[in-house]
């Protein structure tokens, strides 16, 4: 297929199964909570609709900024599935695709002048120290595989049988990164509502729709490598119901479980890593 | 029409006209991927800025004011 | 061992002189993302905060003055510039450099604002990075000693051994040190909380790319296979 065909089609694609996905969450999370919840394609009207919504933006922001960063949130989105879907690259890509993740987070909160978003940029820096120890797993699956390339580590996985039963320990760490990243969950501080809705605050209207179409993407990727990754070798349907259940699952704990304060976010977060990293690397060598 | 507005125009068209060279004319891998980098989210943008609606001029001085008035 | 099994396909290098620069998708796409903030940053107002005034009900709006702001946008400029550098140089001693250099500059960032408490963290971490530039160096030594080059694309052909090993730990921890933001003063809130976001994002930018590169020049060290 044409390159450029093929990139747009995935990415309409990790738009729109990525914002089913997300209405999907709030659903199963209202009825485990014995609210009737709203429609599943709520999320995905929700970007529609912020589009023609009357916007403007606040006097107090630092301009070009406050624009750019939520194009750059985009950018880094599309790359990611360039990198996966499209070409199967480098896992490591992945890394900095995520780093600059949490660098919209800090800037996008920040630009605003709002108070809310600036402490939501604060908890973004402080949130980091904790997610890019996390995302340290992709090292332990180097140790295992010999290899960062996503396609090699597919074949690695038909030849030796799927990571997810040989590193369970990474899996459970990649499985926390992608918990963190979704709304309502216990370490989703950058967007507690004790700071309304964090960094994105200050950006309403246009701006939140666009927001909501990378967030959408950065779901289905997160999805994505993780069941491309830990099980690998799926077709669409395969990938389709692998994500239905990882959301499903991340409902139910998003449901029942409070948002944690910064502290306590953070740390069980790291103490996770720590466990995870080193739980591997002693199977790894034993 | 203000410069917003013409800037979004000619974004958005010249977004949309790279990306559809790149589906037609199949260019080197390179320039696709730049192509789709850059544009993909500059088009949406754009699209976003152009449909986006805007405040009336006479409402504006209202929303100015404080809303708690309350003292 | 195979530079395409880390970054992906190496799409080209740069030779100058002894330094070689080389590009792989993973190194391009850091370098890219650097130089885009950069530039962002280079166009940038800052942001205004409206706070609330003590003992009356009005407003007072907190802006960074136009001295302060000159010289903290040059300083990010630069710190963009270092950490561009700093993601795609093949040479070990260079890296340690620019992360010196973006060291250097991320506590004059801080430094430029004329408030106690930021003043205070911008020290603490000043002698961090200070403390951090000697297992920077000295990792860079130790493995230049013990491997005759600091190439990066000769190190690849170097077996491992215990000395590069060591090296390599010094040097992860001096980049820990040096970029210490996102490890060590993550939570210094007050730096963060200071208008001026474009340039407090250089700083996060920095640490977090610098970090994220460490992570591939390790691996390149320490061949597990």
């Amino acid at each position: 297929m044409n390159l450029m065909g093929n990139i747009i089609l995935n990415v309409a694609i990790a738009f729109l199964v990525g914002s089913v996905l997300f209405g999907l969450q709030r659903k199963i999370m209202a009825r485990i909570q014995m609210r009737p919840g709203p429609p599943i394609i709520q999320h995905l009207l929700h970007t529609f609709k912020f589009f023609i919504k009357e916007s403007a933006f606040p006097k107090t922001a630092a301009m070009p900024f406050y624009i750019a960063i939520t194009a750059m949130l985009c950018v880094i989105w599309v790359a990611a599935v360039i990198v996966g879907p499209v070409t199967e690259g480098s896992l490591l890509l992945f890394f900095a695709i995520y780093a600059i993740h949490k660098i919209v987070e800090h800037n996008a909160g920040s630009s605003s002048g709002s108070p809310y978003g600036k402490l939501s940029c604060v908890r973004a820096v402080y949130s980091a120290a904790a997610e890019v120890p996390l995302f340290a797993v992709l090292i332990i699956i180097y140790l295992k595989t010999g290899t960062m390339i996503i396609s090699n580590i597919v074949t690695f996985q038909s030849q030796h049988g799927a990571l997810l039963l040989s590193i369970p320990l990474a899996a459970l760490m990649f499985f926390v990164l992608i918990l963190s990243k979704s709304p309502y969950s216990p370490f989703a501080i950058t967007k507690g509502k004790d700071i309304v809705s964090g960094y994105e605050t200050e950006h309403f209207g246009l701006l939140r729709g666009y927001l909501m179409f990378s967030e959408s993407i950065a779901w289905y990727m997160l999805l994505w490598i993780f069941l491309t990754v830990f099980i690998g070798g799926l077709n669409p349907v395969g990938y389709l119901i692998g994500m239905v259940i990882i959301t499903a699952f991340v409902a139910l704990i998003n449901a029942v479980t409070p948002i944690l304060n910064p502290n306590h976010s953070v740390m069980t977060q790291v103490t996770l890593a720590f466990i995870g990293i080193a739980g591997s690397i002693i199977t790894l060598l034993y | 029409m203000d410069k917003l507005k013409t800037a979004s125009w000619f974004i958005f068209i010249i977004s949309v006209v790279s990306i559809v060279y790149a589906l037609v004319f199949n260019p080197a891998v390179w320039i696709v991927y730049t192509i789709a980098l850059l544009f993909i989210p500059l088009s949406i943008l754009s699209f976003g800025l152009l449909s986006m609606a805007r405040g009336k001029k006479e409402e504006e001085e209202d929303k100015r004011r404080e809303p708690f008035i309350g003292y | 061992m195979d530079i395409s099994i880390l970054g992906g396909q190496m799409l080209g290098i740069i030779p100058l002189g002894d330094i070689v620069l080389y590009f792989t998708p993973f190194n391009l796409f850091m370098f890219a993302a650097a130089l885009a903030f950069t530039t962002l940053i280079a166009i940038s107002k800052t942001e205004s905060q409206v706070e609330a005034e003590f003992g009356t009900l009005k407003n007072r709006e907190v802006k960074v003055d136009k001295s302060e702001f000159k010289i903290r946008r040059f300083l990010a400029i630069v710190c963009g510039l270092a950490t561009a550098g700093a993601m795609v140089t093949g040479d070990l001693f260079d890296f340690t450099l620019f992360v010196a250099l973006i060291a250097i500059v991320n506590i004059g960032i801080v430094a430029a604002v004329k408030e106690v408490d930021v003043l205070d963290s911008a020290f603490q971490y000043g002698l961090i990075a200070m403390i951090a530039t000697l297992p920077l160096f000295g990792g860079a030594a130790i493995i230049l000693a013990s491997a005759g080059t600091i190439s990066l694309l000769q190190l690849l052909q170097i077996p491992n051994s215990t000395m590069i090993l060591y090296g390599s730990l010094l040097l992860f921890i001096g980049v820990a040190g040096e970029t210490g933001v996102a490890p060590f003063f993550a939570t210094k809130a007050e730096m963060f909380r200071t208008p001026g976001s474009p340039f407090l994002l250089i700083i996060h930018l920095s640490s977090l790319l610098v970090i994220v590169r460490t992570i591939e020049i390790l691996l390149i060290l320490n061949k597990p296979f």
